[in-house]
């Protein structure tokens, strides 16, 4: 069968990012223009900003794609980019600029959702991923666990009530003053720190679903934080350890569990919080013990990146789910 | 000499394609769909009933603001996708300029004008007594008050006696408007009103002759504001 190349295009929250991939496994681009180090100076993501950057980026980006992967434009066989969820203005950058090139180019447009594509992130890496599975979504704006029967099945079997998880190591650790984003931050100051010395709840693990909430866990972190700079001992690395800990031990026994209620033998970890180093130790632990088998992406595959999206997309491409020129961008909505 | 002319800076989605002698087509649309859901398919529709296909293209004009920053972006970034992938000349015309240029030939002051919102327009002030106008001044972010003060201020220092209002920004505000300027305002025409991209076309062939092109990789929308964020970082209040 003749070869594959699908161009993907993401713009959905602070990446412009664009990335050639062969037969939905080979990755011979990945460009990524990140945008941290400007939205570093207003404590988060503002959508206006994050826009603005990628309007000036996205051509830069997408022709960069080509050049590291020495293809002309003509040589791909489609133009495949995030619609959903994220920044309705910024995601529509990114669809506005693959409707007109790939109609300029003659070749179909495929739409991809992006937490569907940070999922299929684990595809790109490994073969022979077998169903049914458990996996857990954890970014930025999303923490859920799916039920995935099979490679395009997903059903949601539980999610955050509140934050979730990547806004609530966002939110700490802009209060630690340990600056944005939150995640690294929080897992750079804890590998300085111990658990335990301060008490952290570990939210929901009493209860039998696959609910999480981490605005309690959060409040509870700022008020014993507070505290303990009043009594003149407090420690922002153990405070780091210790909310790190609270925090994934909650979304990677809520997992397991959920593992064995659906009696499956197959976990997956996707989104930007699965690059973190304790969960990811946690969940390999805990898999081990009982003979699961566990994936989680590269630590750059995890985090937004368009080679999830043009993987994603060699699924609809072959079985011909195409977009129409009319694709519109939307800000919350999962359609798996 | 072929452009496509494309406009997405207000409510408005516009598409024309023209020649230097011949408007061969143009599509208007402001009706309730968003630009994202609109744009791609008139410039689908344009081409195709014109029986023309992109590599015959002498270049692509885009309207670049002010306007909304949302259809600012979906506009610009449709025509850099397009631009990029068939490696045609981009040429940038501001949005005040085209509104400007729904009228010509007459003494009267024209003021396009456009809905910033938070009670503030977007505008500029034109000579439209040749053909082509020639903006006077800045292009400004201003409350209607101001914008009625520097207008009348203009118009008794060049003895112009009367002055046109269009755009988006002059429907916001037309009562107040009337009741400021009064016998010296003029509305354009209902079909002169709002942005027209053969309007948009119509000035890019001038740059086209020139060669005055827009490079498709740096281009940004022409915002005039400063995003919130960077408009309080800027005042210290972040
Ligand atoms: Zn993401």
């Amino acid at each position: 069968m003749k070869d594959v190349l699908i161009l993907g295009i993401e713009s959905s929250c602070d990446e412009t990012a664009a990335s050639i991939v062969k037969n939905g496994r080979d990755i011979l681009s990945n460009v990524i223009n990140s945008q941290i180090s400007i939205h570093q100076q207003f404590g988060g993501v503002v959508p206006e900003v994050a826009s603005r950057k990628h309007i000036e980026n996205i051509a830069g980006v997408v022709d960069k794609a080509f050049k590291d992967a020495g293809l002309s434009y003509s040589d791909i066989d489609a133009v495949a980019v995030a619609n959903a969820p994220g920044l309705v203005g910024a995601l529509l950058v990114g669809v506005s600029f693959a409707k007109g090139f790939a109609y300029a180019l003659n070749k179909p447009l495929l739409a991809v959702n992006h937490l569907h594509g940070h999922i299929y992130a684990n595809f790109l890496e490994h073969e022979n991923i077998s169903f049914p599975a458990i996996c857990l979504v954890v970014s930025g704006g999303h923490t859920s666990l799916l039920y995935m029967a099979s490679r395009g099945h997903l059903k949601l079997i539980g999610e955050t009530r509140d934050d979730a998880a990547g806004e609530a190591f966002d939110k700490v650790a802009r209060f630690l003053g340990l600056g944005y984003p939150g995640g690294p931050a929080i897992q750079k100051a804890a590998q300085q720190g111990e658990t335990g010395r301060y008490k952290l709840p570990r939210v929901f693990l009493d209860r039998n679903d696959f609910e999480f909430s981490f605005s309690g866990l959060k409040t509870a972190a700022m008020n014993l934080w507070r505290k303990s700079e009043r009594q003149g001992n407090a420690s922002v690395y153990d405070m780091a350890a210790e909310f790190q800990e609270a925090l994934v031990e909650v979304l990677a026994e809520k997992t397991i569990r959920a593992a064995q209620e659906y009696q499956v033998h197959t976990l997956l970890m996707a989104g930007g919080v699965a690059a973190n180093q304790r969960l990811r130790n946690m969940m390999k632990e805990r898999s081990k013990a009982l003979g699961l088998q566990l994936y989680y992406p590269a630590l750059n595959l995890c985090t937004d990146n368009a080679a999830m999206i043009a993987g994603d997309a060699h699924y609809y491409y072959i079985n011909g789910r195409f977009a129409p020129l009319t694709l519109n961008a939307y800000p919350g909505l999962w359609s798996l | 000499m072929l452009i496509l002319a494309i406009d997405s800076a207000t409510p408005v989605a516009g598409v024309a394609l023209l020649t230097e002698e011949k408007l061969l087509k143009e599509e208007f649309s402001n009706y309730k769909k968003t630009h994202s859901e609109t744009l791609m398919v008139m410039i689908d529709r344009v081409m195709k009933e014109c029986e023309c296909c992109l590599d015959e293209l002498t270049a692509i004009a885009l309207s670049i603001g002010p306007g909304s920053f949302t259809g600012l972006r979906i506009g610009m970034a449709t025509v850099k996708g397009l631009c990029l992938a068939k490696s045609l000349p981009l040429i940038e015309i501001c949005t005040l300029d085209a509104i400007a240029h729904n009228i010509a030939g007459t003494r009267a002051l024209v003021c396009p004008l456009l809905d910033a919102r938070k009670q503030e327009v977007y505008t500029a002030f034109y000579d439209v007594e040749e053909t082509k106008p020639r903006r006077l001044g800045q292009i400004m972010a201003c409350s209607p008050e101001q914008f009625v003060n520097a207008a009348l201020s203009l118009a008794r220092e060049q003895e112009r006696d009367r002055l046109i209002l269009l755009g988006d920004g002059f429907y916001s505000y037309r009562d107040y408007f009337h009741k400021m300027l009064g016998e010296k305002m003029q509305a354009a025409p209902l079909h002169l009103g709002l942005p027209r991209a053969s309007a948009v076309g119509s000035l890019a062939i001038d740059k086209a002759l020139e060669g005055d092109y827009a490079d498709p990789l740096k281009l940004r929308p022409l915002y005039i504001r400063l995003s919130e964020a960077e408009y309080r970082l800027g005042k210290g209040e972040l």
